[in-house]
């Protein structure tokens, strides 16, 4: 049994060694090189950091960040990545919590870095890149290594306002690795078009399938979504035959008409997650592209990225409601109802996941980290951890689970999952707003921010500009003398929408 | 033009659009504010923004957003 993604990756690079691994708009890189940059950085690292700390990375959209996060592997430490284009009072936020005492950047980032409330001690990758590696070193703190030491910490929207640091083990990296390659039938001869930023949790498929099978993967400039011609360009000078994207990019394209001018001609398999997929846009990829898998995916960061499974098989129209489907192999999904009773088949229950796939936890957070990671209810014979993932979901009587929305009040947007209840705690922080409410507008995606206050509009996007990710600013504020209540004094949401436009 | 502007100020707030000369190449409008802008454009303005029009090109300044929407209002 494998203790760790570095078994993975001492093979591959054996074995591939000469082979794209992976390739930016600027430069590629091999197996081989690859492999040697983690152990470059690695020893740098090692020399600084003891085994089984946290390692902050700031690094950008290009092929080095890969070998930085697996740079800290090979220190015998864990990494968290941290988007440098986020507002500086974020990345402090992510500082916070995280409280690593390294933080690795590309010279890129380094002003950012310096920029930050961070008094740890700054690495820039290419001031370390002529590091002896430490052979002997390096295979000491491998040995460190077990199955369940963390691997990454990545954030999530926190209710509270601070963002949540999900951390994951290297079992349940692979364990979910294995499963979804199993499903999308990803091998060596798979070149994968890597969409998600790379410090998201969606982008672990675009950097773990090359290191398990030897896969390779091209980083698409960002702003290439923005011109979705130049994307279908991208992808078939690259001869892509596998993507894994937010449903946010692939309807993207859809939506912009790519497909009138041309399609992607290598692809041969296409995998989407992150919210439900309106199925207008995905029966405009299936007429064009009638022989391409196509799997819709479901799942939270807190289960390795995913739980379940579809492969869409049927031809699909424009009211389409594609089910979430079956538990990816390792994972055990299930349904409990609000007393923590089993739900019966065909009634709507949460989904409950366990198995070897469950995160470690929220990083330095054990009050959340009780309230989802839970005992089983059903088990009182043994410890057995599940993660209430607070979605709704049934089971038909096929056994295929079909999803029916959120317990609270958290939402998905453009592909990242957002509390609205942080969206408020954030602009209640702003002079000039006294009451507000956040709301989604599904139909249209957009969050709306009802509010109440003398702040103009502007002065609100721009605090939101300056201490929230983009996706989490909301696009209509709506000012009113006061904000309508129910009975009970709280916030008559219903009223709220019928304001929506 | 002033309608535009209108748009522009009400998608992004926060963004100098009288100056800026390299919204997309800068990266100050993503993906995702183009798939608003290009909705809002077409109704605003009776045009059909097409892929071939989705080019830096035409979107890196207000007055480049102008120009192609003359254009294609002559159309």
């Amino acid at each position: 049994m494998e203790t760790s993604i570095l078994n993975r990756l001492n093979k591959t690079a054996e074995k591939y060694a000469d082979k794209v691994m992976f390739k930016d708009e600027h430069g590629q890189i091999t197996f081989g090189e690859f492999n040697a940059l983690t152990k470059v950085i690695g020893t740098a690292l090692a020399k600084l950091v003891p085994c089984g700390a946290p390692v902050a990375v700031m690094s950008g959209r290009h092929i080095m960040t890969p070998a930085c996060f697996l740079g800290a592997v090979r220190a015998g430490c864990f990494y968290a990545p941290m988007d440098g284009d986020m507002p500086q009072a974020r990345l402090n936020q992510i500082c916070g919590v995280i409280q690593a005492d390294i933080m690795l950047v590309d010279k890129a980032h380094l002003e950012t870095a310096r920029s930050l409330d961070f008094d740890g001690q700054i690495i820039v990758m290419e001031d370390v890149l002529d590091t002896q590696p430490d052979e002997e070193l390096l295979s000491e703190r491998e040995s460190t290594l077990v199955c369940t030491s963390p691997l990454y910490v990545i954030f999530t929207s926190g209710s509270t306002g601070v963002p949540k640091g999900v951390i994951t083990s290297h079992q349940s990296l692979m364990c979910y690795i294995d499963s979804v390659a199993k499903v999308l039938r990803i091998d060596d001869t798979d070149t994968l078009g890597n969409q998600s930023p790379l410090d998201y949790i969606a982008a672990i498929r675009d950097i773990y399938l090359p290191i398990s099978f030897g896969a390779s993967t091209y980083i698409i400039p960002k702003n290439e979504f923005a011109v979705p011609t130049t994307l279908f360009e991208t992808l078939n000078r690259e001869k892509i035959t596998a993507l894994c994207w937010s449903v946010a990019g692939v309807e993207i394209p859809a939506k912009l008409g790519a497909f009138d001018v041309g399609k992607p001609e290598y692809l041969k398999k296409l995998c989407f997650s992150g919210s439900v997929m309106p199925c207008k846009y995905l029966k405009i990829w299936q007429e064009h592209l009638p022989d391409v898998l196509y799997v819709n995916q479901y799942g939270p960061t807190e289960a390795t990225a995913s739980c379940t499974y579809y492969v869409v098989e049927e031809k699909v129209d424009d009211d389409t409601v594609l089910p979430i489907g079956k538990p990816y192999d390792n994972y055990r999904v299930f349904l409990l109802n609000e007393d923590n009773t089993p739900t019966k088949q065909g009634e709507q229950g949460e989904i409950c996941v366990t198995g070897p796939i469950l995160a470690l936890g929220y990083y330095g957070n054990h009050e959340q980290t009780d309230k989802v990671f839970m005992q089983n209810p059903l088990n009182d014979k043994y410890r057995e951890l599940i993660y209430k993932t607070g979605d709704l979901g049934s089971f038909d009587e096929n056994g295929v689970l079909h999803f029916h929305g959120r317990k609270d009040r958290q939402i998905k947007h453009l592909g990242h999952r957002i509390e609205l209840g942080e969206i408020e705690e954030t602009a209640k922080k702003i002079a000039g707003v006294t009451d507000c409410c956040a709301l989604y507008y599904k139909e249209k995606a957009t969050l709306y921010l009802f509010y109440t206050g003398d702040a103009g509009a502007k002065d609100i996007t721009i605090y939101f500009r300056q201490n929230m990710p983009a996706f989490m600013v909301p696009r209509k504020l709506v000012a009113l003398e006061k904000l309508p209540a129910l009975p009970n004094g709280k916030t008559d949401m219903q009223t709220l929408k019928g304001y929506f436009k | 033009m002033d309608e535009l502007m209108q748009i522009l100020e009400e998608l992004r707030p926060d963004v100098d659009f009288e100056n800026e000369t390299a919204l997309i190449t800068d990266g100050v409008l993503d993906s995702f504010d183009i798939v608003a802008l290009v909705g809002e454009l077409n109704d605003a303005f009776d045009i059909e923004i097409k892929p071939n029009n989705l080019v830096p090109d035409n979107f890196n300044s207000a007055k480049a957003m102008w120009n192609l929407i003359e254009e294609l209002q002559d159309e």
